[in-house]
């Protein structure tokens, strides 16, 4: 048990952002213990929820000087442990900062607070028929501060790539409380150091997004959606790589396995997946009608060469709505199949799919475990679901070795260790998997320019000097 | 003394099993958050234990032995929630929410009792002779124009506010009439033969039927002018809805068999319910009694009987009665929305009166901070999310509120009133009963 708060802290607090907006009953704080990765819990000494740039300058200032850890946090649906408490640290929420400030329309461009929902930009921007192109899985309740601190990508980060590449302007809160302001009003990076692009994806190690400017995009003509149905993952597998090295270009390529499909046709979110099925690809097209129909029918023969049993297409938008649903809520549906969920994320090539999808069945059912898979087929960004109950502790030591075997074998195939859901805590034993000291220790030496007292989301990201790497016989 | 031992080891089991019911129906939540937007006190306070995945994580606290189910915390929190289960048709995993608050609301008030105010309206409302006196008190203060007069004299701010909004909230009771008059000129409309559809009953209400005994009628009306048997079922009483959601689940209980007993003697295929709150409650009472070995099992079958007004009334396509010139701005109420998901069939019944235009208000899908008591319990945060809901009515710029739940007709309606604004308040079924009757419907054997 860490010794509570001081009071003159505490009042000092209350006086910048209110009482009401400080939490330090620890029956409180219980609630912020995990973000979505449960298999971590800290109960921190604090929650802070400020409203305005100034007040988070103001709480991080305070505690900079008191020499208190400062752990930032959006909706807490990160699933790297990147929002998990420090004991002896303070949260510092960004709830409260959920205001769209202005979407100038001409010029494409949308200035919001960090707690802006996601998918609460693309509503508000579609009466100027714009729309935010990076679309987490999460996206409707996740937060724009948590997507530019873990640069998240999503289905359609395929062919629009992931958040930094739409990130334009910054206002940053420093460890030292100092308000900074990088990019941003069509300045861009240009003619300096790119540091908008250096604390995108900085996973809260650098300070505090505290206003965020992002690009928008018209919203496109025509989209054609299939929906492919295999008898097994590696069939699928093999129509992914048969479709890329067509040389199409399809927004997204999701797969998800036969499990999946239960869950969540089980939901609220059934989106039309046929149970029985093996797995199935959705693979979508979008841009200006000319060529969508070719394309599409591209993609059809490839799934059909690969052993396909039917290839649908959502002719209406509602068929494809319900289908994107369904695999957007895939984890949350997890919940009906186990009490406990471990959800992976690594990337390999995309050539390398339907071995190393065999091979994950194969570290399954060695374990005795069961692993469910959906992911983003079409960049090779895995998502191994292994579900399990926690209260079953010999159970539990499987799940880590199976974990552990996963990463290695994706490490090992030429992949690597997170492809969106960030190192935080959970990775953070794998970075020697794939970095040297040398890169490790300048990734160490970039931290301490931001935060040279180490307080900022201390524990995440980057390994400890004197901790050993992933014992090797894991990879065996 | 023996029999307070047995009362309290009685209370104890039952606080047990509330607590086991509750671990089962609390492992499919992930934590994933999906819920938290869907929040009106999260989305407003911004705190997440004022969010569903929040109230959760306490409950598992208190399930886990980690925190005090009468702790400050595990009561403030588990209170503030509004009970609009919103949260419900956004979760993956389908966490029954809605069950759990309940169980969780029984574990907390076992521990410490809840206030007067929610202690004092509970045991008026379950017993037919008390709520028969205020309700005869409300609408006497309804009819002078007392109610009315009140709410504008007394002061919003002090220590009478709460009676200002109570006030406020009997004078919305009053009936609206759209404008206009008979016209019969849709009297040539196919008629549907008497008794031509399933015989149902009409469950009265306790609010409903104490001020909004006009909904009733109406129900029964246009029920029979579309082909349904009404059978009248006396000894029913209130649905236990108001209990179960304030955790005295014991009372809600003995509620629920009462009703499930007189309904089932009457012989009824279904039970049509015009409060979306008790529709919701009632189409629970499986969940509710299925650990009462005599009623689970009746219990499971009355529920897939349970049927909302406007629900059994699109599923025939009501005929369509006469024109009504005028405009409505329509809200969902949660409990038919998020509780029982019914969405269309309102508009359905509402389109079956020509030429009306019906507006759904922007947010209608967010709850008015009614919410049962809540506005009274609550009176800041329910008057804030009141005051979202009653500046959206007001945005759609129509002649009056439409919504299918007293509750919600009695919030939006003290929130339009204290405004001082000129909107009424309607129930779906009240504009269809208008309808049938300038078409003339009434007018012969079958009204």
């Amino acid at each position: 048990m860490n010794t509570p708060l001081e009071t003159r802290i505490v009042r000092a607090l209350n006086a910048i952002v209110g009482p009401d907006h400080v939490v330090t009953d620890p029956e409180r704080l219980v609630v912020y213990e995990s973000d979505g990765l449960t298999s971590y819990r800290v109960i921190p000494l604090a929650v802070v929820l400020p409203a305005t740039t100034e007040e988070v300058a103001a709480v991080v200032k305070l505690l900079h000087g008191e020499g208190i850890p400062v752990v930032p946090r959006g909706a807490g649906t990160g699933l790297s442990g990147g929002a998990l408490p420090s004991a002896d640290g303070v949260v510092v929420g960004t709830a409260r900062m959920n205001r769209i400030l202005e979407i100038d329309s001409d010029n494409r461009i949308a200035r919001l607070q960090p707690g802006v929902v996601n998918a609460h930009l693309t509503v508000a921007a579609k009466p100027y028929s714009l729309y935010y192109a990076p679309d987490p899985s999460s996206q409707s309740t996740c937060t724009l501060g948590g997507n530019v601190a873990e640069n998240s990508g999503g289905p359609h980060c395929l062919k629009y790539g992931v958040t930094q590449r739409y990130v334009t302007g910054l206002t940053v809160v420093l460890p030292s409380g100092e308000v900074i302001r990088l990019g941003g009003a069509g300045r861009s990076a240009r003619g300096a150091l790119d540091l908008v692009g250096l604390f995108v994806g900085s996973e809260g190690c650098f300070g505090i997004a505290t206003e965020i400017e992002v690009k928008l995009l018209p919203v496109t003509e025509g989209v054609r959606t299939l929906l492919g149905i295999f008898e097994t993952m590696e069939a699928a597998g093999h129509a992914v790589t048969a479709i890329i090295s067509e040389g199409l270009l399809p927004a997204a390529v999701e797969i998800v396995d036969n499990a999946t499909i239960r869950a969540v046709e089980a939901s609220v979110y059934a989106g039309g997946f046929p149970v029985d099925a093996g797995a199935a690809l959705v693979i979508e097209f979008d841009g200006t009608e000319a060529g969508l129909d070719a394309d599409a029918d591209r993609a059809e023969a490839c799934c059909r060469q690969a052993g396909a049993s039917e290839v649908k297409r959502a002719t209406e938008a509602t068929q494809r709505a319900a289908l994107w649903n369904g695999r957007k809520k895939a984890f949350g549906a997890m919940g009906r199949i186990a009490p406990d969920l471990l959800v992976q994320d690594a990337t390999v090539p995309r050539t390398r799919l339907p071995e190393v999808l065999a091979r994950i069945t194969e570290i399954g059912e060695r374990y005795e475990l069961k692993v469910a898979n959906v992911f983003h087929a079409g960049d090779g960004n895995l998502h191994p679901n292994i579900l399990f109950d926690r209260n079953d502790p010999d159970e539990l030591d499987r799940v880590e070795r199976a974990s552990k075997e996963i990463m290695c074998l994706c490490v090992e195939v030429g992949g690597t260790i997170t492809g969106e859901h960030g190192v935080g805590v959970d990775k953070r034993g794998y970075m020697q998997l794939v970095l040297g000291e040398v890169e490790i220790e300048a990734m160490r030496a970039v931290k301490r320019i931001f935060d040279p007292s180490g307080l900022f989301n201390p524990g995440k990201v980057l390994p400890d000097p004197a901790s050993p790497p992933v014992p090797a016989e894991a990879s065996a | 003394m023996p029999s307070v031992t047995h009362t309290a080891s009685v209370a104890t089991a039952a606080l047990a099993g509330a607590v086991e019911a509750q671990k089962e129906r609390l492992l499919p939540c992930v934590h994933c958050g999906f819920c938290l937007p869907a929040c009106p006190t999260y989305t407003r306070l911004g705190n997440e234990a004022d969010s569903p995945r929040g109230r959760l994580h306490l409950m598992k606290a208190v399930v886990e032995g980690r925190l005090d189910a009468g702790s400050e915390a595990f009561r403030t929190h588990i209170d503030r929630c509004l009970g609009c289960r919103a949260c419900e048709p956004v979760c993956p995993s389908g966490v029954e929410y809605g069950t759990l608050l309940e169980l969780a609301r029984h574990t907390a008030t076992s521990k410490v009792p809840p206030g007067w105010l929610t202690r004092g309206l509970l045991a008026v409302m379950a017993s037919p002779f008390l709520r028969g006196a205020l309700f005869l008190g409300g609408r006497v203060l309804r009819v002078t124009g007392l109610a009315a007069l009140g709410a504008k004299l007394v002061p919003a701010l002090g220590p009478l506010r709460n009676a200002r909004l109570g006030l406020a909230m009997l004078a919305a009771t009053s009936p609206w009439r759209p404008p206009g008059r008979t016209s019969g000129s849709a009297a040539a409309q196919p008629m549907v033969p008497a008794g031509s559809r399933p015989t149902v009953a009409v469950l009265v209400g306790c609010v409903q039927e104490g001020l909004y005994s006009r909904v009733n009628d109406a129900t029964i009306r246009t029920l029979v002018a579309n082909g349904f048997e009404v059978v009248p079922v006396a000894g029913q009483d209130c649905c236990g809805a108001l209990h179960a959601h304030g955790g005295d689940l014991e009372r809600a209980r003995s509620l629920a068999r009462r009703n499930l007993d007189v309904f089932t003697a009457a012989g009824v295929e279904l039970v049509v319910v015009n409060t979306a709150g008790c529709g919701a409650a009632m189409k629970d009472y499986d969940a509710l009694l299925e650990d009462d070995e005599a009623y689970a099992e009746r219990a499971k079958d009355f529920a897939a009987r349970v049927r909302d007004a406007t629900e059994i009334l699109a599923e025939v396509g009501p005929r369509p009665g006469a024109p009504i010139q005028t405009s409505v701005a329509y809200d969902h109420p949660c409990h038919l929305l998020h509780a029982q998901r019914i969405e269309q069939a309102p508009l359905d019944v509402l389109a079956a009166v020509p030429e009306l235009d019906v507006r759904v208000i922007a947010n209608a899908s967010e709850c008015c901070g009614g919410a049962g008591i809540y506005g009274l319990t609550h009176p800041d945060l329910g008057g804030r999310i009141g005051g979202d809901k009653v500046r959206s009515v007001r945005a759609a710029g129509a002649d009056a509120a439409c919504t299918p739940n007293p509750g919600c007709m009695m919030q939006i309606g003290a929130g339009l009133r204290l405004e001082g604004a000129r909107e009424g308040v309607v129930h779906p079924v009240e504009l269809l009963d208008e309808s049938y009757r300038r078409a003339g419907f009434y007018n012969g054997a079958d009204g």
